[in-house]
């Protein structure tokens, strides 16, 4: 943390993308409850705008800055999250230079789209644009993603997982805080998003 | 001491109740909406402690509601977002005349960037409109600290004061230090004071008077914000440097900007800053010592240039020629929400830095993305109600773009997407009915209709369907009850079922209401039911003067949240040919194109059986659950 932000005395950022109802919004409850939970100032942004109708949502991060402005400036985002491919391009314009960008490659086609009416981003297409903005890719494929009894695991919360691990975001904030507040938040049932975050921590790409 | 993080509007209700607010009112309206809805969560907070906090009909009415409690020496708070005070705005210029006993503090909350519709209105022109103190936070720790403030002021000065938010502020999360107790009552007898001479507007000399005392409230709270020092002035110990003018969020970017500027060529040390938060009345001393001490002037605010002419204005009075950099020199937008891309060029363009535009200029890949236009959730009734009325149209001979059908606020406007296309406008709450009837008059030949949701139509729809009914328009209206204020969060309006009212409430029955206005032709119907509704509005446009639909059936939503489902639809896939006239007709985020069949997202689905509708190959069944 302390290299992130007294280096270049500006907040450390995360930018979320994805579709209403993946859970976007509460990956950054999670990550701002355990950045609380270490003494951390963090301001946390969501734009849901539609969030319950499969629209666009997007939420920014800022930590480690007490009096900061809520908008994360263009090429200023240290990670991003994007957890719908087409959704992910949307991100690309605010990504730092060499910063992190995790992508749960994850197709959630709109009507259009299914009809054959407008076409839909291939994989590649991110992928040169990430390149582009000169980030660090990192690709997750949705079939990794783990049983706990039986069921599929909530998919947000196994990304931050990986992302602890993988990207620069663990160096902000650690897996036994993001732990914590997984715990504060789900009480008695947090066992199976525990599990969630563990298997995203460990999971080997 | 641990720090909770809130949301700005939480802050906004936590400072309101610390403030000892006894009455707290307001119609839900992004971004505004948790502030009622926060508290109406935690009645644990307020609810023994006598304090009131409801949704009110409309912003006028949670207004005047507030107002009156205040009359009564109380403490008050109405909030709303900036259409809202558009609505109330008859009664605050009124209100703004008398002025008050208790503090009265109006919330209302700007969407510049336009997160959830509706126009970028700079509602600080309101404050100068109507001769109002009006505070301005830059964090959501400051809301918490002004909120308070606000009331003092409002106290001090005896006259209400707006407490104006932007979505940036309002809807960040932040850790903050919250007071204990949350609730800190104002022990204070409520007076009845009757003094026509303040309290009405008889006669032009009482109106004249009141006006007079309205400025002069207004000069003294300049006294008493400079007493609490709301606004703060930083100057730098050297003249001719630069001074940046910052207001509501622009703030926030501010030592950012400044950092940037510094590896091109900014002294940091030589910037003078003048952080305003009375936005009305404008620190104009402060802003003459800035002009004194800066040789150039960058003002950041949002939206319109208010300050920056302010400024202009003072720099005038005192013969000094400055620079003076913002949107009226064309150098910032007045267009979207602020960042540190502004402050940075700002800056740039008062200093002449050589800052290149590509350090904050990202690559703008989303132009790649596909298009992702909203439509109305699995098992949405409104998707009966659109099907029909396209489908009613279609079998009264008529091409779709023969029919008018207007729009109005809420979910109901998703009607406007595809696959409907059904809905044509949208303008305002409950502007859906007297636009139809001005449709009507203009001469148009074909049938109009207009379709309201049960909200609005409580809200501002009343009115115009008595006007249509007293003056015999052949018009359809089509009130679209869900039984909740949907699209702003699952708020609770007069019309929710009783039983799921908060607790002693009463609900108000639309089809009781609307038939006890005397409507000539009107039917309740399941929008579920498509033929009937097809069949009903087919009807309702061969049949002259006013006729009213309710269609009627609970948010799917919200009846999912108690496990009421409608329904379960299975494809036969025997059947199934993979047409796709479901998704063409339903558009429904339930059904997708499996590899030989439709498939049914179960999870998704609510079991509404429109998509049966839909298919010409009975590959689609509805079961009872």
């Amino acid at each position: 943390m302390k290299d992130a932000t007294q280096e270049v005395k500006l907040p450390y950022n995360v930018y979320l993308v994805g579709v209403g109802g993946q859970g976007i919004l509460t990956i950054g409850e999670i990550i701002s409850q355990a950045a609380n939970l270490q003494g951390i100032p963090v301001n946390f942004y969501p734009t849901k705008g539609m969030a319950q109708r499969g629209g666009f949502v997007k939420a920014q991060l800022r930590i480690g800055k007490e009096l900061v402005g809520p908008s994360i400036p263009e090429k200023g985002t240290h990670f991003v999250l994007a957890m719908e491919r087409s959704e992910a391009l949307k991100a690309v314009r605010f990504l730092k230079p060499g910063g992190d960008f995790l992508l749960w490659d994850f197709v959630w086609a709109p009507t259009a789209v299914m009809l054959g009416l407008a076409s839909y981003p291939e994989l590649k297409v991110v992928k040169e644009q990430v390149q582009k903005a000169l980030g660090n890719l990192v690709v997750v494929d949705p079939s990794l993603l783990p049983d706990f009894e039986g069921k599929p695991v909530a998919d947000n919360i196994f990304l931050l997982g990986i992302a602890l691990k993988r990207a620069s975001l663990g160096k902000v904030v650690s897996l036994t805080t993001v732990e914590e507040a997984v715990k504060n938040r789900w009480q008695r049932f947090a066992s199976r998003n525990l599990y969630a975050l563990q298997a995203g921590y460990e999971l080997e790409i | 001491m641990s720090k909770e993080i809130v949301t700005g509007n939480e802050a906004l209700a936590l400072g309101a109740l610390r403030a000892g607010a006894k009455v707290i009112t307001g119609y839900p309206g992004t971004p505004s909406s948790e502030v009622i809805g926060y508290l109406l969560s935690h009645p644990e907070l307020w609810r023994e402690k006598g304090v009131h906090v409801e949704w009110s009909t409309n912003e006028k009415v949670a207004f005047e509601i507030a107002t009156g409690t205040a009359w009564a020496g109380q403490r008050a708070l109405a909030t709303m977002k900036m259409s809202g005070l558009n609505v109330a705005f008859d009664s605050v210029i009124s209100i703004a005349y008398s002025g008050i006993k208790g503090g009265l503090v109006i919330y209302v909350g700007d969407d510049p960037g336009v997160s959830a519709g509706m126009a970028e209105q700079d509602t600080r022109g309101f404050a100068f409109m109507a001769d109002l103190p009006m505070l301005e936070p830059c964090s959501v720790k400051e809301i918490y600290q002004l909120v308070p403030q606000a009331f003092e002021l409002s106290e001090k000065t005896g006259s209400p004061v707006f407490l104006r938010l932007t979505t940036a502020v309002s809807q960040s999360h932040a850790a903050i230090n919250l007071k204990k107790p949350y609730f800190v009552p104002v022990e204070r007898e409520v007076v009845l004071e009757k003094d026509i001479q303040k309290y009405t507007k008889a006669g032009p000399a009482i109106c004249m008077l009141q006006h007079r005392d309205l400025l002069q409230r207004l000069e003294k709270s300049q006294e008493t914000i400079k007493e609490m020092g709301l606004n703060s002035l930083s100057l730098s110990g050297r003249k001719g440097g630069l001074g940046i003018l910052a207001s509501g969020v622009s703030y926030a970017y501010l030592e950012e900007g400044l950092h940037l500027a510094s590896q091109f060529g900014l002294d940091p040390e030589s910037v003078s800053v003048l952080k305003v938060v009375s936005v009305n009345p404008f620190p104009a001393e402060e802003a003459r010592a800035l002009l004194e001490n800066s040789e150039t002037i960058l003002v950041l605010e949002e939206l319109e240039p208010y300050l920056e002419r302010f400024l202009i204005v003072e720099a005038q009075g005192l013969g000094l020629n400055r620079k003076v950099v913002g949107k009226l020199d064309g150098t910032l937008e007045k267009i979207g929400d602020y960042s540190v891309r502004e402050v940075v060029k700002g800056i740039s363009t008062a200093l002449g830095l050589n800052i290149p535009p590509e350090l904050y200029q990202g690559i703008p890949a989303e132009k790649l993305a596909c298009p992702r236009p909203i439509t109305v959730c699995a098992g949405c009734p409104h998707r009966g109600t659109f099907m029909a009325i396209n489908q009613a149209i279609r079998k009264s001979g008529l091409k779709r773009d023969q029919v008018m059908v207007t729009g109005d606020i809420g979910c109901t406007i998703l009607g406007m997407n595809p696959p409907f296309n059904t809905v044509w406008n949208e303008v305002s709450m409950g502007a859906s009915i007297g636009i139809a009837q001005g449709y009507v008059y203009a001469g148009i030949n074909s049938p109009v209709i207009a379709t309201i949701g049960d909200s609005t139509f409580f809200h501002a729809g009343i009115p115009p369907l008595i006007n249509a009914i007293q003056h015999r328009v052949p018009l359809t209206v089509i009130v679209m009850d869900n039984g909740w204020t949907a699209m702003t969060g699952m708020q609770v309006n007069p019309g929710t079922k009783e039983e799921l009212q908060p607790e002693g409430l009463r609900r108000v029955d639309l089809e009781k209401l609307i038939s006890g206005l005397g409507v000539e032709h009107f039917w309740v119907v399941d929008p579920y039911d498509y033929p009937k509704m097809t069949s009903v509005i087919l009807e309702a446009l061969r049949l002259p003067q006013v006729k009213v639909i309710l269609s009627r059936r609970e948010c799917a939503i919200q009846a999912l949240r108690r496990k009421e489902k409608a329904g379960k639809v299975k494809v036969i896939a025997e059947k199934c040919n993979l047409c796709k006239a479901c998704i063409t007709i339903t558009g429904c985020p339930a059904l997708s194109i499996g590899e030989k069949t439709i498939e049914i997202d179960q999870a998704l689905c609510n079991g509404c059986g429109l998509c049966t509708f839909a298919c010409g190959y009975k590959a689609l069944e509805k079961e009872a659950v």
